[in-house]
């Protein structure tokens, strides 16, 4: 008996383990943006700026993560460094031409500010957005 | 002209429903400062002997300065108008001691209906190669001291408004999508160059060039319409903004007019070549990183067509360019190397190089340390004999975001 227990509880926390291990990182739109699948050039146009209208003509509003692996996942599915970005938003910011991200602090901060802004994009863990309303999944990140 | 009021009065109803629809936005407060320690050594060699009895001059200076601060607002109205400011203030600046200079630089309000075309309203720096729209904009740049016609401290010096359009007041442009690059455009028209535009003369009273009789206001442009500033700009941009590429061309009029402006250096006759000098500009620029090399290239050529120069065989053409090839040995660290040349004409040929080399260190994501050498170099020819001229800059200074 007290070995079965035992291998339950080594097959949870290998479940655990694993499942917190894999944290897949979604792409998120507030649910006022049509329906549509999103590939890696449109996201990298949305985070760098250059697509700054949505193709209902409503404005987009970027949020972005101050830090964390959900980050680096997002930026390494666009290419991106974060470098790279903070000089592409400086250049936009300091010429007119668009705001930079939001720069949020946490996950959950963020699945909660695309869902209260109408044309708000953002990324987070799916744990992170399970659940949550106004939101709507438009990408999942390759592992 | 009844054409062009047409056309504005049916942009103009285009536009008033989206206008009506709009809902602000709040306003966004941000700005950029740069403060600077240089030292300045000058050299100076005459080709023949000076009435004060010597060829050579030298002088060394240092000093600290608040080099610029900018403030800009922006604001977002609705779902396709923004509106944008900056406002600079330069060396220093205090109106109580007259140093320096405050300047509207941009004001402009931008409709955007679609990400492909954008019509900006107001006054603003054309897209005119790659450094012209941020020629001010010094948190952008690893620069303390700009190239050349950049360098808007030394403006009058390098000549700016011959080489550049400074300032436009509508520009149409977009970012066309295609495959891994966008292509941008851009169409502007502006006034015509700063000297024309009417000032307060010694009497107080507005005046310019060319007709003081109804002349009421400064600021403002007493130019026809045929005589305004009118370019664009054709790139190319990869996706990822790794490069970006371009044509630019403007045709507009130098203001010949007042003799007594023509540089000082040129000794033929001078009345005759007065007047209004067809202009034309043209440029091509490049611009990118490959891994952690970063790079920068300029041409501009300035093609002058004006009849009494041609009769006279006095050439008014003139050229700059430059190149920047830079290392990012660190995320936060960038050195640099750069080299930048012209030739001015105007009768005299006088040619002039400069050789910079510098460092950018990122201190956080707001501040940015700056170093710079700066090696110019300039030559005159009289026929008979040469000037020599050499300045060797040494700058230090912070870069801000606010």
């Amino acid at each position: 008996m007290k070995q079965r227990l035992r291998i339950c509880a080594l097959a949870a926390f290998l479940a655990f383990c694993a499942t917190s291990g894999q944290a897949q990182t979604v792409v998120i739109v507030n649910s006022s943006i049509p329906s549509s699948t999103f590939n890696v050039k449109e996201l990298l146009d949305l985070y760098t700026l250059n697509k700054t209208h949505w193709d209902d003509g409503s404005r987009v509003t970027v949020f972005d993560l101050k830090a964390g692996k959900a980050k680096q996942a997002f930026y390494d599915y666009i290419g991106m460094t974060e470098e790279d970005l903070q000089r592409i938003w400086l250049r936009k910011q300091f010429t007119g031409r668009a705001r930079p991200p939001h720069a949020m602090s946490s996950e959950d901060e963020l699945v909660a500010q695309v869902g209260k802004t109408i044309g708000g994009i953002g990324y987070a863990s799916e744990k992170a957005v399970r659940g949550k309303k106004n939101v709507r999944i438009i990408a999942k990140l390759k592992e | 002209m009844r054409r062009i009021t047409c056309s504005l009065l049916i942009a103009l109803g285009l536009l008033l429903p989206d206008l009506a629809a709009a809902q602000s936005s709040e306003t966004s407060l941000f700005g950029s400062l740069q403060t600077v320690f240089f030292n300045q050594k000058s050299h100076m060699t005459f080709g023949r002997l000076q009435p004060w009895g010597g060829t050579d001059i030298r002088e060394e200076r240092s000093s600290f300065a608040v080099q610029q601060f900018d403030i800009f607002l922006q604001k977002p109205i609705g779902t396709s108008f923004s509106v944008f400011v900056d406002l600079e203030y330069q060396l220093n600046y205090s109106s109580e001691q007259q140093w320096g200079s405050l300047s509207l630089q941009e004001a402009w309000l931008n409709y955007a209906p679609l990400d492909e075309i954008n019509l900006k309203v107001g006054m603003l720096y054309p897209a005119f190669n790659n450094l012209n729209e941020i020629k001010n904009r010094l948190a952008l740049l690893p620069y303390i001291f700009r190239p050349g016609p950049y360098e808007r401290l030394l403006s009058d010096v390098f000549m700016s408004e011959n080489y550049l359009p400074e300032h436009a007041f509508v520009q149409l442009h977009g970012a066309i999508p295609h495959g891994d690059v966008f292509w941008d455009y851009a169409v502007f028209v502006g006034n015509a160059e700063a000297s024309y535009i009417s000032h307060r003369g010694s009497d107080g009273q507005p005046e310019n060039d060319l007709n003081r009789n109804f002349e009421f206001l400064t600021g403002v442009d007493p130019t026809e319409f045929n005589m305004k500033l009118f370019g664009g700009r054709l790139g190319i941009r990869a996706r990822e903004e790794s490069f970006k590429a371009g044509l630019s061309l403007t045709h507009d009029y130098d203001n010949m007019r007042d003799t007594t402006q023509f540089p000082v250096i040129y000794e033929g006759m001078r009345t005759p070549l007065a007047g209004d000098a067809p202009r034309i500009r043209i440029g091509a620029d490049c611009s990118g990183s490959i891994g952690k090399v970063r790079f920068e290239a300029e041409f501009i050529r300035v093609v002058y067509d004006h009849a009494p120069a041609t009769r006279l065989d006095v050439d008014l053409d003139q050229v700059f360019y430059y190149g920047m090839l830079g290392y990012g040995f660190t995320d936060r660290l960038l050195l640099y190397a750069s080299y930048q040349g012209g030739k001015d004409v105007f009768g005299v040929e006088a040619r002039n190089e400069t050789v910079t080399a510098g460092a950018a260190y990122s201190i956080s994501s707001d501040i940015t340390g700056k170093a710079q050498y700066i090696l110019y170099r300039n030559e005159t020819e009289h026929g008979s004999h040469v000037d020599k001229l050499s300045i060797r800059f040494v700058f230090l200074g912070f870069s801000i975001v606010l």
